[in-house]
């Protein structure tokens, strides 16, 4: 399990990389989804292994809705085309791939002298790594999609590392957090729409006079 | 027997680089719908090339006109120190390791650049500065993945390394190997100049080594072309047997073997020339600053591989 747990961690680790890299948003919601349809396999494979209900009702919730509802909400509000992608980015791609990058050397050392000592567990810096990496695609980034997405690495990698360092923590705070989620991704999305949607409408008559 | 076999990997090089590239061109242009250039068109473009007048800007001086042939015999000598048809150093293998073998490549390049700034030429200029750009960020993921492979076999001797590779199981299927195996295929699109990188047109828009040759002509272009089909042909075998598919290079030394394996390498080139054709089929070119967020993802590879050896305790 140790060896699938580093495949699925360092897996996530590249593919949040691969969301610094993008511009268009499809592909970085195409990748979250497909980042967490991975860690649903990894929490339902620890759950068979381990005979524990809890991972695999997690497992259950975290593909149903962060593999497939999330994502398809998500991409269902991006129907237009400007929006598709973010050509202007706060941090640029090559940057933000840099430093997502030592951001992992920095989890892999605070880990190490903190963390580390309790666990005993080498590869327990890797969803550190995530939550860093999460919380620096929310920084790096304009667009509110992208910011989101950020959140739910953040999420992702809580669920990792419950599910492979504490599996018998209580479901019903995993289950909780998900939940939650749902409903701040929802009232996000719809809050995002319409402010821009009203900036658009003014900007639009401006656009005009542009030579 | 040490200098036979020398012989034969170096006649083997020279003899199928050009068409490793036809290949290439051929199964391309087959890729994309049309009929394609034969596969022998490379050998036909290096005849007429060698049978062409020579010319040379009145503003070069004399070392624009030695360049090809110092580079040129740089690269047989490459072809005689690195892995490519046996697992057992040759003659002259124990002359460099891999970083050596880079230095040699580094000095290569700087001659070429030289060489084309000397012919004043404003496309040559150009392809100088791109190629310095990218080589100059690329560069560092290659001796990246070599420190990497030297902490792992304790040696930076390539035939050690693909000794490792070929026995030992645990550190071919370990993720520091796969790791390496994605930056040195991301730099090995980067130095053979294909897409997403770099496309061959007639426009200055996608080139960036292919400007360098410019202002060559006659033999000195062949001798150019020539030596870039063995440079790819040295880099994807490097590639093969140390790093993707280190596995049935002959570790003993054996004219059979070494003779039965130069068939089964041609077969793997193949394969990998095919992987290449439908990446230059399916993917569109980058524009120039967009090549160095490549680099970047192929740095983070290369990275990444050296997080994950001390992730798992390092040399276990």
């Amino acid at each position: 399990m140790k060896e699938l747990y580093l495949i699925v961690g360092f897996a996530q680790i590249v593919f949040v990389i691969f969301m610094q890299w993008q511009i268009y948003l499809k592909k970085i919601i195409l990748t979250f989804a497909l980042s967490s349809i991975i860690i649903a396999a990894f929490l339902f494979l620890d759950g068979i292994m381990l005979n524990s209900t809890n991972l695999l009702i997690l497992g259950t919730l975290t593909i149903t809705i962060r593999g497939f509802f999330i994502p398809r909400y998500m991409l269902k509000m991006l129907n237009l085309a400007y929006k598709e992608r973010e050509p202007r980015h706060i941090v640029p791609p090559a940057a933000s791939i840099i430093i997502s990058l030592f951001l992992v050397v920095l989890a892999y050392i605070v880990y190490h002298f903190t963390l580390y000592n309790i666990t005993y567990i080498k590869a327990g810096s890797i969803p550190i790594a995530l939550i860093l990496q999460g919380m620096f695609l929310i920084i790096s980034r304009n667009n509110a999609f992208i910011q989101l997405t950020g959140y739910m690495v953040m999420e992702n990698s809580l669920f990792l590392f419950a599910g492979y360092l504490f599996p018998e923590l209580p479901l019903i705070i995993e289950g909780g957090i998900l939940l939650d989620l749902v409903g701040v991704v929802m009232i996000s999305s719809i809050v995002i729409r319409l402010r821009e949607d009203a900036i658009s409408a003014i900007t639009e008559q401006f656009e005009k006079f542009k030579g | 027997m040490l200098y036979f076999l020398s012989a034969v990997q170096l006649l083997f090089v020279i003899g199928f680089a050009p068409l490793a590239a036809g290949v290439f061109n051929t199964l391309t242009e087959k890729f994309e719908s049309k009929k394609g250039p034969s596969p022998l068109q490379p050998y036909y473009d290096l005849y007429k090339l060698f049978g062409k007048q020579s010319v040379v800007p009145k503003v070069a001086s004399s070392l624009f006109q030695i360049v090809p042939y110092i580079t040129f015999s740089m690269y047989l000598f490459l072809t005689l120190v690195l892995p490519i048809i046996t697992a057992f150093p040759l003659s002259f293998g124990p002359v460099v390791d891999f970083i050596g073998g880079g230095l040699v490549f580094g000095a290569i390049g700087t001659l070429k650049k030289i060489a084309s700034l000397d012919s004043r030429s404003n496309y040559a200029h150009l392809g100088t500065s791109r190629t310095s750009s990218i080589g100059a960020l690329s560069e560092p993921i290659v001796v990246l993945i070599f420190i990497t492979f030297g902490v792992i076999s304790h040696t930076n001797n390539p035939y050690v390394i693909n000794n490792i590779m070929q026995t030992s199981s645990h550190w071919y299927f370990s993720l520091v190997h796969w790791f390496v195996v994605f930056a040195f295929f991301m730099a090995l699109l980067v130095e053979t100049g294909k897409l997403p990188i770099e496309s061959h047109s007639s426009n200055e828009f996608g080139m960036i080594d292919q400007a360098i040759e410019m202002e060559y002509s006659g033999t000195e272009l062949a001798l150019m072309k020539w030596g870039g089909y063995i440079k790819q042909f040295i880099l994807m075998s490097v590639f093969l047997n140390v790093f993707l598919i280190p596995f049935w290079v002959p570790m003993k030394i054996e004219l059979k073997g070494v003779l039965l394996y130069a068939a089964l390498h041609l077969l793997k080139m193949l394969i990998l020339i095919l992987i290449f054709s439908v990446i230059q089929s399916t993917v569109s070119k980058y524009k120039l600053f967009k090549n160095f967020e490549y680099v970047a993802m192929a740095f983070s590879f290369a990275f990444l591989a050296i997080v994950v050896f001390y992730t798992i305790g390092g040399a276990m």
